[in-house]
């Protein structure tokens, strides 16, 4: 009964609870090719939901340099370091053990409740990070990994040698959630209408196990509050289908957000099962930890694949390859240029999407029109005299 | 790390949270468990979260926060060139949170052409972070008056013996600042005024200006009258027409005083003066206007999209132009490849398809070895060379300037041309705000003098004449491009004549091999190959944008002409898919070329009716303001001007600048100006309007507190040189959080004390519309709209109607996108110059004294680990022929190492030799090895926005908001929650023996900074103390510091000596620095260069469509080089704390294994992907 079924690893896994999937699943992709780390997004949550006294250290979003930056320190570092070098098989199965699984517990024999006398949470690998591994959101910024800068440096090609990415980071409201199944009280829980991950505020007990638990390190401790506290989802949004603020926010146009489907039950027509099952150019984020999250990046072409792979899955190079490929202008791949395209353009939640000759057209569940983006910017002229205000129309002025 | 498992929380924060949770929650899960289920897990077994839970109630916490009691649109108008529309939330009557207007896409033309929603958002982290800015407790809350410069006005303005004010009253940084009402505000600054008009006018106030030693020529720049002395500068203005242009108004406004104090007539009354912006920023590239004659070329960043090769030169795209990288990202998916030319691995070039790497401020050298390889293969485009450029142009050996038609041709008389107007005289031109004009023009007297020119033809063997009407489509000769003749002139002589190409070909051939430029630039010749190729091959398909990387350095001017030249010879000029662009500041006044309605309004008969048009009657002068930066000092050696009359400047007795801190706090030679003009009292009064209390302020006489840009009460406008939106300002929504006004209401306030003190009412009206309920300068922008080319046509009540909606208005410029030189190409327009012609030969004596006919590479006046400014060329080209210091008797090593010499030092040197030359500051110091560039970064713009904490903690490497709180805070040496640093190849950090994080001394030339006189001179708080990052993304050589962090002031350095926390931050005014000492302006400097001083060189005005020669603000003037410099990098102290709180061990991360070039071995293999295998097995 504690066997669920994880397709991102390919395989049934531990996990403290029966699986239990939601009518809907919020969904994310963002595009590392567009990201340009200006901390935006990080902006406009901390504007909107972590202002307060206690909260000064608390990012819900945050951008990090790969691979030198983490927040909080070593987040993933220490993580990957914990369970030691993981193995995909050819097939894309994962091979090695999630957090779930690593400390060889019995979910079966342990009392999964809510007596914090348990303390369940033990089951799971994780780790707590010191106060001060919060102290400096942004180490690492904008530094290169790879071959040394010379004066003479040439790169030449979208593989390269030296490089950096950004990562942009949001609780990935995770199908099996860490958070959740290690929270002693069971003050964490997943909503069954848009799967979005809750720390219910008022009964958390300060046991921290959430911050422990989640890999990602997306559970801060407010210690003026003295409760934990975690990314919402923008569920006041997403319940009036908006986005996000991340989202909305996010003036690189990397990010589209949408409902998002196991494979077998996948909706092409929706945009983030379409680049997510269809396309197959966005992934999870550490898939092998084994939290299936929710927010799938389609990852940079500049980057070594052996580190994308490591944090991305064995599907990285193929999803390099197809991203390459549209950039050639491949016909078969009009439609995810056009997708892509349609990233950010609005405040409302797409749920379908079309692609004509020329425009790409988001739909809201009711089925309106909420965002139309040319493929290509129009280009109007205008006739040198205006006769109607008696002007001459000048470039230079 | 935490042990495994281990709870942080003491038993005392245990038993809170419980005791919190109980108090709060209601019922919360505990409760409901208590009462439904204790005792009894129920008959489906303990509860599963993923499926259901109970208490979801308690979420209503963020319903609250999220659901707006109301929203209104404001407008950010930071000087980033993007101008956003902000959607604000208000709760309880507060501005709780920003966003985007997401209705850009709904913007229209006149015509209702739309713009698509690929626009949205426009947003940033400054523009969200700005919440903190409106309400912190460094906002100017009131008007405020430094205690000294109080006690000076009611001293009844004492002076020392030569007349100046004495340095008692003078002691700016450190006197405490008094509270007062607007209305005695403007009562002293009315006061001020009239005093110095007063003071510094007629033959006493000359004799006291030659008493305080300034320059003669200098004085005799104020003719006479005291209000010349009196500097006005709204910083940016085209960011806020009304409240920032209207510093000029201002200064017109300033011949009813002169007028006052002198005994001349209205008519000859004489206004202020007003400083330049963009040209003051260094963001005028100033071979734009050498080859164009226009301020500056470029295209609103959508265009890029239409564009197969996106070419981006020193502009670090993705930290300075946000609003608009996702038209570079979606370029790249759609196609578009893109190369990057940088001086490291930046964030824009982890975007390229190929990245070049360059020493600094060698981009021109680079440009001309790709068009050397374009030249010699053939690779050139003729038609576009022949039609659009001086190139077949001939050029007289003997005297070296372009050959003319009425040296050739026997009794030519230049015709009638049907592209230029030429007047009478200057009496004749038509004024700036006239919208029926689409023809260029001169005075008959530039038209004999300019006169035409000659080119040979090919196929005849004649000679032709060519007209600036010749141009494009309408020039039909077939001229030879490359050659040279011998030619028998009018007057019986013979002379030998070379096209310009044939000259330019000479030098580029003779010194510019592939070798020579990969010598002189350290680039791989690949690249440089790769790069000439790829603009062969992209013919009116490459964007080449350049940025403020290689145009902030004083050979500028040079990597522009470079740029276009690469550009011109594969017509790459003036399309919609292939052109260049400079991109830094946010600049085009000429949008609104009706402005003059506004700014040059006749003071003396202002117009009160709201309908009708105003009467202009310019009476202000502009100069540059980096004479004041100079110390008012012109540029001379030896008694010598090197600095053109047009642009001779007046010495600066007061200044009042809004919006504008870098003109003191963050200029270039900050710590120079505050030393020697403010701390000396020969500035007498410093004015800044300000809403954020910035390092300016802290230098200032009056504060005048501005309304915030939450807080619009007076409208404005505004428009941008990369999008094509016309952005108005709405009114306000939310009372006013402090005791601010409009700055334009100061200007009034000030008007209105100056009007009871000379009994002149028509100061104050001349401010009549300047109100907050009945006109809120709607007429003023209404009259500037009726009059401007690109928006005539609009109402201002619509715009302002579509603006409360977050919905911009299209500009009219002749496209959309709009972009430079379309008229060039396409319609066979005249460009801004003598021959109409892209000119890439200069004849102006000016320039043949620099040896700078043609283009070439200097190298960089300061920031060059070889010999600084010297030109580089290795040809016998006759047109490379400076006036050398042995040409003056001028000692050649001395004129290198004095840095104010050095100027208008020229040396031709060939690139073997330049490699193996040295700086001459490394015989002074072992340690000066190292060029320190100060570029802009994402988390400011400017140092807008870079210091609110929720930005500051963003600053890489050493945020800490423990910093702010308290709680958590490990290093009490930290200035705040973010600091400033300089970056360092690791290699040389170790060379060094610094380690990464340590704290370092960043020392420049100490002959001339951070103080000139030397280091005895400079004052602790202006020596440059900050951390060193370890930093793999540059090479070696190279160093860096952000420009955007706020840097020490007196009081900010006080306060990390006496505050028990130690942070930088200064009791009584709040200021916060990002450093402990100095900052990254104690290694800059003013810079000059004669060809920017020209008298002669022939270019549009700023505003409407006359031409003329010299001087003109943001167009041709003096533009400095801020990022000049070349320093040593000294450790200061330990980078960690030690147990006993004092500087020891390193900085943690180090410890951690996380650095680069300092992993540990976890550290190793997480970087090679090493957590990770995939078998070979599966099915």
């Amino acid at each position: 009964m504690a066997t669920v079924y994880n397709w991102q690893i390919g395989r049934e896994m531990e996990y403290p609870y029966p699986e239990a999937r939601p009518e809907k699943q919020w969904g994310a992709v963002f595009d590392l090719n567009k990201c340009i780390a200006c901390q935006t997004c990080t902006l406009s949550c901390k504007t909107t939901w972590t202002n307060n006294e206690g909260q000064e250290h608390m990012f819900w979003n945050n951008v990090e340099t790969k691979p030198y930056g983490s927040y909080p320190l070593q987040w993933d570092v220490e993580i990957l370091d914990r369970l030691g070098v993981s193995e995909w098989s050819s097939d894309g199965v994962y091979e090695g053990d999630t957090i779930f699984e690593a400390r060889d517990v019995d979910w079966e024999d342990m009392a999964v409740d809510g007596d914090p006398e348990t303390m369940h949470a033990k089951g799971i690998e994780g780790y707590r990070p010191e106060k001060r591994d919060w102290a400096q959101p942004n180490l690492g910024e904008d530094e290169p990994a790879g071959k040394a800068v010379e004066s003479d440096t040439h790169i030449d090609g979208d593989h390269h040698p030296t490089w950096f990415f950004y990562l942009p980071r949001v609780c990935n409201h995770c199908t099996f959630a860490a958070c959740a199944g290690g929270c002693p009280v069971q003050a964490i829980y997943k909503r069954q209408e848009d799967g979005i991950v809750l720390l219910d505020e008022d009964s958390c007990e300060s046991y921290t196990e959430c911050v422990r638990a989640c890999p990602y390190g997306k559970s801060m401790y407010n210690p003026v509050e003295l409760n934990s506290q975690k990314c919402v989802g923008c569920y006041p949004k997403v319940e009036q289908g908006r986005v996000p603020q991340c989202f909305e926010n996010c003036l690189g146009k990397i990010r589209m957000h949408g409902w998002v489907n196991r494979p077998d039950e996948a909706d092409p027509s929706a945009p983030v099962d379409y680049l997510v099952h269809e396309a197959e150019v966005a992934l999870p984020l550490y898939p092998q930890l084994g939290l299936e999250p929710n927010v799938y990046y389609i990852p940079p072409i500049n980057v070594p694949t052996d580190y994308l792979t490591q944090m991305f899955g064995p599907r990285v190079e193929d999803a390099q390859e197809t991203y390459r490929r549209a950039r050639r202008g491949d016909e078969e791949y009009r439609k995810l240029r056009a997708v892509l395209h349609l990233m950010g353009s609005t405040e409302w939640r797409i749920e379908a999407f079309e692609v004509t000759e020329d425009e790409a057209i988001g739909y809201d569940a009711d089925g309106s029109t909420v965002a139309r983006v040319p493929m290509t910017e129009p280009q109007y002229e205008r006739e040198r005299f205006d006769a109607d205000n008696d002007v001459y129309r000048l470039d230079i002025t | 790390m935490g042990e495994d498992g281990e709870l942080e929380l003491s038993r005392r924060e245990l038993g809170a949270a419980a005791a919190g949770t109980a108090v709060a929650s209601g019922l919360g899960i505990l409760g409901y468990r208590r009462l439904t289920r204790e005792g009894d897990p129920g008959e489906d077994g303990p509860m599963n979260p993923l499926a259901e839970y109970p208490n979801e109630g308690w979420d209503q916490k963020y319903r609250d926060i999220w659901e707006p009691d109301d929203s209104f649109v404001l407008t950010c108008t930071p000087n980033d060139t993007h101008n956003c529309y902000l959607e604000a939330t208000v709760k309880n009557d507060q501005i709780t949170r920003l966003g985007p207007s997401m209705n850009y896409g709904e913007a229209m033309d006149l015509d209702g052409n739309q713009a698509s929603q690929r626009w949205d958002p426009r947003v940033c982290n400054k523009g969200l972070a700005m919440v903190e800015r409106f309400y912190d407790e460094r906002r100017v809350k009131a008007p405020m008056v430094r205690e000294g410069f109080m006690q000076w006005v009611e001293d009844g303005f004492p002076r020392d013996a030569d007349g100046s004010m004495p340095e008692a009253y003078a002691r700016r940084g450190e006197d405490g600042f008094v509270e007062v009402s607007h209305e005695e505000a403007h009562e002293l600054a009315a006061r001020t005024f009239l005093e110095l008009a007063e003071y510094y006018s007629g033959e006493d106030g000359t004799e006291s200006l030659l008493d305080q030693g300034y320059d003669e020529r200098v004085v005799e720049e104020t003719r006479g009258a005291g209000v010349r002395t009196m500097k006005f500068r709204g910083g940016m203005p085209l960011l806020g027409v009304i409240k920032l242009f209207g510093q000029y108004r201002n200064a017109n406004s300033m011949a009813l005083l002169d007028n006052h104090v002198r005994d001349v007539s209205e008519d000859e009354a004489l206004g202020a003066m007003g400083l330049d912006n963009y040209s003051f920023h260094t963001d005028l590239p100033p071979g734009h206007t050498m080859v164009t004659g226009q301020q500056t070329v470029d295209f609103d960043l959508a265009s890029i999209e239409y564009a197969d090769h996106i070419v981006l030169d020193g502009i670090n795209y993705l930290t300075s132009k946000m609003a608009d990288c996702h038209w570079l990202t979606e370029a790249k998916l759609k196609g578009s490849t893109v190369t990057g030319i940088f001086t490291d691995y930046n964030a824009t070039a982890s975007k390229c398809d190929e990245v070049v790497t360059v020493r600094p401020a060698t981009d021109s050298a680079l440009f001309l070895g790709a068009a050397r390889i374009l030249i010699k293969d053939e690779l050139y485009d003729e038609a576009y060379v022949r039609k659009h450029t001086d190139l077949p142009l001939l050029v007289r050996l003997d005297e070296n300037e372009l050959l003319r038609a009425s040296d050739v041709f026997e009794g030519y008389e230049p015709d009638d041309l049907e592209k230029t107007d030429a007047v009478a005289g200057d009496g004749d031109r038509p004024g700036v705000d006239v919208t029926d004009v689409d023809e260029q023009v001169i005075t008959e007297e530039l038209r004999r003098e300019w006169g035409d020119f000659v080119v040979h033809d090919a196929d005849s063997g004649a000679f032709e004449p060519v007209t600036r009407d010749d141009i494009g489509d309408d020039f039909e000769v077939p001229a030879t491009i490359e050659g040279e003749f011998e030619i028998d002139l009018a007057d019986g002589e013979t002379v030998r004549v070379r096209t310009v190409f044939d000259l330019i070909k000479e030098s580029l051939v003779e010194t510019w091999d592939l070798a020579s430029t990969a010598a002189v630039t350290g680039t791989d010749p690949q690249a440089i190959e790769n790069l000439a190729r790829d603009f062969a091959d992209n013919q009116q398909r490459t964007m080449l944008l350049t940025g403020m990387g290689p145009n902030h350095y004083a050979n500028a001017d040079q990597h522009g002409r470079a740029a276009f030249l690469l550009a011109a010879l594969t017509r790459n000029v003036g399309y919609r898919t292939g052109n260049v662009g400079s991109y830094s500041g946010n600049y085009r006044m000429a949008y609104f070329n009706g402005v003059s309605q506004y700014a040059n309004e006749d003071p003396f008969d202002p117009e009160l009716d709201p309908a009708a048009p105003a009467r202009t009657d310019k009476r202000w002068d502009a100069h540059s303001a980096h004479f004041y930066t100079n110390l008012d000092k012109p540029l001379t050696v030896d008694g010598e001007y090197f600095q053109g009359d047009s642009h001779m400047h007046t010495p600066t007795k007061s200044l009042w600048v809004s919006g504008s801190n870098s003109i003191l706090g963050n200029a270039k030679g900050a710590y120079k100006i505050i030393e020697k003009a403010l701390r000396t009292g020969r500035i007498e009064a410093f004015f800044t309007n300000e809403w954020w209390w910035s390092m300016t302020c802290e230098y200032s006489d009056i504060v005048f507190p501005a309304d915030s840009w939450a807080e619009h009460h007076v409208h404005d406008i505004t428009a941008s040189v990369t999008n094509p939106f016309i952005t108005t300002m709405p009114e306000t929504e939310i009372d006013r959080i402090y005791d601010t006004k409009n700055d334009a209401q100061h200007y009034k306030g000030v008007a209105e004390k100056l009007a009871e003190l000379t009994g002149d009412d028509r100061f104050a009206d001349y401010w009549a519309f300047v109100d907050e309920s009945e006109y809120r300068a709607k007429p003023y922008l209404q009259r500037i709209l009726d009059r401007s080319n690109a928006v005539k046509g609009y109402d201002i009540e619509d715009l302002l109607a579509d603006a409360r909606e977050g919905t911009p208005a299209i500009i009219m410029t002749r496209t959309y996108p709009k972009h430079v030189g379309n008229e060039q190409t396409r319609d066979s327009r005249p460009w801004y110059t003598k021959t109409g012609r892209l000119e890439f030969f200069r004849e102006e004596a000016e320039f043949a004294e620099a040896g700078e006919h043609i283009p070439l590479h200097r190298e960089p006046m300061d920031a060059t680990p070889y010999e600084p400014n010297v030109i580089v060329d290795d040809s016998d080209s006759p047109v490379v022929a400076p006036e050398t210091p042995d040409d003056r008797g001028w000692d050649s090593a001395a004129t290198a190492r004095d840095t104010s010499d050095r100027q208008v030092r020229n040396v031709v040197t060939s690139p073997s030799e330049l490699v193996e030359s040295t700086h001459p500051l490394t015989v002074l110091d072992e340690g000066y090895d190292y060029v320190y560039m100060t570029p802009k970064y994402r988390h400011g713009t400017h140092t807008f926005g870079s210091d609110l904490k929720q930005m500051a903690v963003w600053w890489s490497n050493y945020g800490d908001m423990g910093r702010e709180t308290e709680r958590d805070s490990f290093d009490e040496r930290k200035p705040y929650v973010g600091e400033g640093f300089v970056e360092m190849n690791p290699e040389d950090a170790r060379e060094e023996a610094l380690q990464d994080g340590d704290y370092v001394w960043v020392d420049a030339d100490p002959s001339d900074r951070p103080v000139p006189g030397g280091d005895a001179a400079d004052p602790d708080y202006t020596r440059a103390l900050m951390r060193v990052r370890y930093q793999p993304s540059l090479p070696r050589g190279v160093t860096r510091s952000w420009m955007n962090v706020p840097q020490t002031s007196h009081k900010s350095y006080g306060a990390t000596q006496e505050r028990d926390d130690g942070k930088a931050e200064a009791e009584d005014t709040n200021y916060v620095s990002m450093y402990r000492q100095g900052g990254h302006q104690s290694a800059t400097t003013t810079w000059l260069r004669r060809t920017w001083l020209t008298d002669s060189m022939a270019r549009k005005d700023m505003l409407g469509q006359n031409m003329d020669v010299g001087f003109e603000p943001d167009v041709h003037a003096a533009n400095g080089a801020p990022k000049e410099s070349f320093v040593r990098i000294e450790k200061a102290e330990d980078g960690g704390v030690n147990e006993a709180g004092d500087p020891g061990g390193n900085w943690r991360p180090v410890d951690e294994g996380v650095r680069p070039t300092r992993e540990d071995d976890r550290m190793t293999r997480y970087l090679r992907g090493d957590f990770t295998t995939e078998s070979e097995g599966g099915d």
